[in-house]
């Protein structure tokens, strides 16, 4: 299976935006920076306040890959799906959630919390931020930052269900003691693939899943995404000073 | 049939010049209403329901009392319901292959541990990850290929199911079980109860006077192989899965998207993988949780979707209340003894039905010919999935 990465977009400690804008990405362990709504989604989008971090964090790294890939624009309602990797989801949020249903005087179990006690709520409002109407959602695998999400998004690809596929990961630091369940570090990163790019400009380059189920960008076997990251804006670099 | 629907099939998405229809091996169920298959087969046909008052929690303090929770699920001392409600599902099931692909479903796992936490009692915090499913399942079939879990809310399953057979069809795996689960909590009643979304007695999905959901524990386990490798290993097929559809409606997070367009989307993916046409779908099982506007929504996109012709839909929400994440595989399993016994369910809870459902939904058993079964999901975040079986 073959596809095309088109877009890439992060939220780390370090940077948040489009991979076209750095020279370099690193995924260090540190807090996030704080999403702001109006500095990532503009003044004109209502829903962003509602969010909690991780759906922020999430949605910013997607609206990062969309614009660095030049489809963040949108008038009709577009096949394009998202699968998105995490480790502790929206744990964080579960535990706001449930300091809400302690037995108290003030007892009013949040329901606007409640509403994002679903790792996948925030792919719901990346769809409706950007018109998203291919499949969608979220998985937990073992290996932080592994490969599973990329490959079922190609998999999505070649069996035509989407025209295009935003896959990555989302994953935000827990408090203690549920930061045990955390291997890999904070972050949001997020890849747009597609398998005839409309404009060539924005390519990184190819991505290729084997029969023996290893991924490979150009010639080189991926381990995890945080390589593909830095593998494909290596390449698009080298393209650019070639051109 | 309308544009979008027309459009759509028109359009399908392709499995391949040499596509392999995945084929469903073996599907085992736990609900309220026991432990089998078959069990809950022939209590569905019976019109029971395992709808009945909580007595896990307190629940005083909120809109509802009821749910549809397995009578003798035993908490363990420091972990998770999910456990021992895994256990008795395993009990059931033959022989896993070690080189199976898992792919779990499940929503919030063993989130039924904070209520442990906050009151001081010991607990296992792993069982809040929600791969700790998949942990326990790897565990207990030393399964060696891995697995996943897929949240994508109550259509969960639905989802899993679809992914393990764009596997199957992708010849990316011989084999993958599906396991869904999930146990009714406090930390998701008094959700749902904050959303006023649970019904104060028993679900009646599709009524004319629904007013909400009840919750249910549940499990079920599907083996999804590749027909070629189905046939070497002696594994007798219990029905093919020969379409399937994800979509988001783009529309709202947590309501569903109330002129349907999202699920007729799905369903129309579906219906173009399998080469079918709509007429050819004997019966439909539909989500049908019994909030005022999912039934509404659903109603709207199958009128749509079959136009003139009023196809036997039912809902088994009444009987085993709404299981999350594990409905969907729950609903397949069950869908394959419909097509088996080519007879629709009765929807337990229905007295009278809403209007736009009169003539598709029947609180007694409908026969029918043929054997191809719609069955959907839809969920918060804008969800909706659709598989198509033929059995």
């Amino acid at each position: 299976m073959n596809a095309v990465i088109t877009g890439i977009g992060w939220v780390t400690a370090t940077a948040a935006g489009c991979a076209g804008d750095f020279k370099d990405f690193a995924m260090p362990e540190k807090p996030l920076p704080d999403i702001t709504s109006r500095a990532i989604f503009g003044p004109l989008y209502p829903y962003a306040r509602r969010m909690d971090a991780y759906s922020k964090s999430g949605l910013a790294a997607v609206a990062f890959a969309l614009k660095d890939a030049d489809q963040d624009q949108w008038t009709e309602k577009r096949n394009i799906g998202i699968i998105a990797a995490t480790e502790t989801g929206c744990l964080k949020t579960d535990l706001d959630y449930f300091e809400t249903v302690k037995p108290s005087k003030d007892f009013q179990p949040s329901p606007a919390l409640f509403s994002y006690t679903l790792p996948n709520t925030y792919l719901g409002e990346a769809a409706i931020r950007f018109g998203l109407t291919g499949p969608n959602f979220v998985i937990h695998e073992q290996a932080p930052l592994g490969l599973s999400a990329l490959k079922l998004a190609m998999e999505s690809l070649e069996l035509g269900e989407a025209e295009k596929m935003l896959c990555g990961f989302c994953s935000l630091a827990v408090p203690a003691p549920f930061d045990a369940i955390r291997k890999g570090p904070p972050g949001a990163v997020f890849f747009l693939l597609e398998k005839l790019p409309e404009d060539t400009a924005s390519v990184y380059g190819p991505v290729r899943l084997d029969r023996k189920n290893r991924i490979f960008f150009n010639r080189t076997q991926i381990e995890d995404l945080a390589v593909l990251v830095q593998i494909a804006m290596a390449s698009r670099r080298a393209r650019q000073r070639k051109t | 049939m309308s544009t979008l629907v027309s459009d759509l099939i028109s359009s399908p998405p392709s499995k391949g010049t040499e596509a392999i229809v995945p084929v469903i091996t073996d599907a085992v169920a736990i609900t309220g209403l026991g432990d089998g298959l078959g069990v809950l087969w022939q209590k569905l046909m019976r019109g029971l329901s395992a709808v009945r008052p909580v007595d896990r929690f307190r629940t005083d303090r909120y809109t509802a009392g009821v749910a549809a929770c397995i009578e003798d699920l035993t908490t363990p001392p420091d972990g998770s319901l999910i456990h021992p409600l895994l256990d008795r599902l395993f009990c059931q099931m033959g022989p896993i292959s070690p080189d199976t692909f898992l792919i779990t479903a499940t929503t919030k796992a063993g989130i039924d541990v904070l209520e442990k936490i906050q009151t001081g009692m010991p607990a296992d915090l792993q069982d809040v990850s929600l791969l700790s499913p998949a942990v326990a399942v790897m565990k207990a079939f030393n399964l060696t290929e891995g697995g996943i879990n897929i949240s994508a809310a109550c259509a969960s399953s639905t989802v899993a199911v679809a992914r393990a057979a764009a596997m199957v069809a992708s010849n990316r795996a011989n084999a993958v079980l599906v396991c869904g689960v999930d146990v009714v909590t406090e930390f998701v009643f008094s959700g749902f109860s904050a959303l006023k979304a649970l019904s104060p007695a028993a679900c009646r999905p599709f009524d004319r006077n629904r007013n909400g959901l009840s919750l249910g524990d549940g499990a079920a386990a599907l083996v999804i192989m590749n027909p070629e490798a189905a046939r070497r290993k002696k594994r007798p097929p219990l029905g093919k899965i020969i379409g399937w559809g994800v979509s988001n409606d783009a529309a709202h997070i947590t309501a569903p998207d109330q002129n349907g367009t999202g699920l007729i989307r799905a369903v129309s993916r579906a219906m173009g993988m399998s080469g079918k046409l709509p007429d050819d779908i004997s019966a439909v099982c539909a989500h049908g949780t019994g909030t005022l506007f999912n039934d509404r929504m659903e109603m709207t996109a199958f009128r749509q979707f079959f136009g003139p012709r009023r196809v036997p839909t039912y809902s088994i929400k009444g009987a085993v209340g709404h299981t999350l994440a594990a409905t969907g595989a729950i609903e397949v399993a069950v869908g394959l003894q419909a097509l088996k016994n080519r007879a629709a369910p009765p929807t337990i809870g229905l007295q009278e039905p809403m209007s736009e459902a009169v003539g598709w939904v029947n609180n007694e058993p409908v026969a029918f010919a043929g054997n191809c079964l719609l069955t959907t999901n839809s969920g918060f975040g804008g969800v909706n999935a659709a598989l198509i079986l033929e059995g």
